[in-house]
């Protein structure tokens, strides 16, 4: 890399010989300080932002979970420790949101995170001919989750919509699902693959570009099928896709099934598919419990670092297995 | 790689089915937005008497004048801003050696891991004390610094051609108009892919705006649909036609940058 030149030597090549050494002493100096503070200055906003509007409320938050308080501005925020911490994990709405966050996440895994393995393999292998698929494929991305949303709310109608037609003309009864306990969760987590789905296939399109088709060539010489070259080489090449996949998946899944939780089901019913984020919401602005809303973040942000270290050692792991 | 034919087959059918199941729930909404009422729950696919009418219903009973003009004011000077914010900073990483650069720079794409959820209590009560719920403000500024943006735009500076840089510096230009009228510009690719992923983002932003919105003069689109469907849960042909007009933007920027957008997507951004 040759690309930094110190800024004061840019000055002096810009400015003429002859006048640079009439120069008097305290000159260079001066441009030496702006030369230094040049790459602060253009580093300033983004710095500044993330700093109020990122890291100080990760640190504000740590605090708020230790008050009770109600967004009163008119009444202060009273220290409690720990009290907060004690109070949401003994609430049955807490072991909700936390079982159903295990289901979203792990359900997750086969459907965002695996399934889109073969279909990225196989539009890849056809080339230029998938592309129609990919522009198909692509379409959920672009619409938001309210579209979404609201688009099956109506589709899953248990009275007018069109799935109950289809029902009905195979003499089939269209359950309410989202009435369901048991099935609203399922949904929701159908609803989310569809957005995602298409979008993870793109991705593990891009690391598949950067593997050397000469070598799927070579095995092939070598008597290798599809399922070998998948198991040797496209799968070992694949792995640091599949890690940022896995992460990205992860975080995403956490936050965006908030929009369908909020639109469709509100968490119920009896809080079969509320999770973590939506019980957060809820305790927040709701209910206005400042100290519960901020304990449930400190807990969902240790469970989110925990799963991202989980995730780093399994694949890590694998990845040197196969070297 | 040629896949054998029987793989082959395979592929195409679960492919097709997955775009079936895409393009099924997309149909079924375009159909409703244009059936009159008494057609919408009588469960036919197609309209027999096509109709605007549930669009005229939607303009009338909500504001959604003013959720368009909110959508698209505030995703217009996000994607400005955050663009322009993203340059500066990419430029600095790309192109000055300073301390605590790496620190820096492993801060800001830290950042990136931490999800909205973990920080809009105290910034929700930033915004109750800043004064600035129901505006503008809120929706844009709490936003507008784009970790993705500054890690992607500093890639590509790093690999810009030498040469070019050091021509325009020869001639006398510094830094700040090399950045916008050297660098900038031939920056083609990555920036649409940004200006596409921020737009998308911003125009389909949920959970913030609901926190920070109240009147309905100040909602997005998205919050507005949300309003609609808990006032008026029944009006499915007003909702429809109102997703479609929420989708018709985002639709559009890709019909026009179809090629672009994926491959941008794929290939500039998350290869790193």
């Amino acid at each position: 890399m040759s690309l930094h030149r110190p800024e004061t030597q840019l000055v002096t090549g810009a400015v003429p010989v002859g006048a640079a050494s009439g120069q008097p002493l305290a000159h260079p100096k001066r441009t030496d300080i702006a030369a230094r503070l040049a790459p602060w200055l253009y580093l300033a906003p983004t710095v500044l932002l993330l700093a109020v509007f990122t890291y100080w409320p990760l640190l504000q938050t740590a605090y708020l979970s230790m008050v009770d308080w109600n967004l009163n501005p008119g009444q202060p925020a009273e220290f409690v420790g720990l009290d907060n911490y004690g109070r949401v994990t003994g609430s049955t709405l807490f072991q909700a949101a936390f079982v159903n966050t295990l289901i979203y996440v792990g359900a997750s895994i086969p459907l965002k995170v695996l399934l889109p393995i073969p279909v990225a393999v196989f539009l890849w292998s056809v080339g230029q001919k998938g592309h129609f698929y990919r522009a198909i494929l692509f379409m959920p991305t672009l619409i938001s989750f309210v579209v979404a949303g609201i688009a099956f709310l109506w589709i899953l109608n248990p009275i007018f919509g069109y799935a109950k037609v289809i029902f009905a003309e195979l003499g089939l009864r269209f359950p309410n699902l989202l009435a369901d306990p048991d099935s609203a969760i399922w949904v929701i987590i159908g609803i989310s693959t569809w957005k995602v789905l298409g979008f993870n296939v793109l991705i593990y399109l891009a690391g598949l570009a950067s593997i050397n088709k000469e070598l799927i060539e070579a095995m092939r010489m070598d008597g290798a099928g599809d399922i070998t070259i998948f198991r040797r080489l496209i799968w070992p090449l694949l792995t640091p896709t599949l890690t940022f996949v896995t992460i990205s998946t992860v975080i995403f899944t956490m936050q965006q099934v908030f929009t369908p939780i909020d639109l469709m089901t509100e968490g119920g019913p009896s809080n079969s598919t509320t999770n973590l984020f939506y019980m957060i919401y809820q305790y927040s602005f709701v209910t206005f419990d400042v100290g519960g809303g901020a304990a449930g973040t400190m807990i969902l942000f240790t469970f989110l670092m925990i799963m991202a270290f989980v995730q780093f050692r399994v694949l890590d792991r694998r990845a040197h297995y196969q070297q | 790689m040629q896949l054998s034919r029987p793989m082959l087959i395979v592929g195409h059918i679960l492919v097709l089915a997955i775009c079936l199941s895409i393009l099924f729930p997309m149909a079924i909404v375009l159909a409703t937005a244009f059936k009159p009422m008494n057609e919408i729950y009588a469960g036919g696919l197609l309209p027999q008497v096509p109709t605007l009418e549930n669009f005229g219903r939607l303009f009338e009973k909500t504001a959604f004048g003013w959720y368009i003009w909110n959508s698209s004011g505030t995703t217009l000077l996000r994607v400005i801003g955050q663009l322009i914010i993203g340059v500066l900073a990419a430029y600095a990483f790309a192109r000055f050696r300073f301390p605590y650069r790496d620190v820096l720079f492993a801060l800001v794409l830290g950042a990136m891991m931490i999800p909205q959820v973990l920080t809009m209590l105290p910034i929700y009560i930033m915004m109750a004390q800043l004064g600035w719920f129901d505006t503008w403000w809120a929706l844009i500024v709490p936003n507008l610094a784009t970790p993705i943006a500054v890690f992607l735009l500093r890639q590509h500076m790093m690999s810009f051609p030498n040469e070019l840089i050091d021509a325009a510096q020869m001639d006398g230009a510094g830094h700040w108009t090399t950045l916008w009228r050297v660098i900038v510009p031939n920056l083609g690719p990555a920036m649409s892919a940004l200006t596409i992923i921020i737009f998308i983002d911003s125009w389909n932003e949920y959970f913030w705006p609901l926190l920070v919105t109240e009147s309905a003069q100040s909602r997005t689109i998205q919050i507005g649909l949300r309003e609609f469907l808990q006032e008026d849960m029944n009006d499915y042909g007003a909702l429809m036609a109102g997703i479609i007009v929420a989708s018709l933007p985002a639709i559009a920027v890709f019909l026009f940058f179809q090629r672009r957008v994926m491959d941008t997507f794929v290939s500039s951004g998350l290869k790193g």
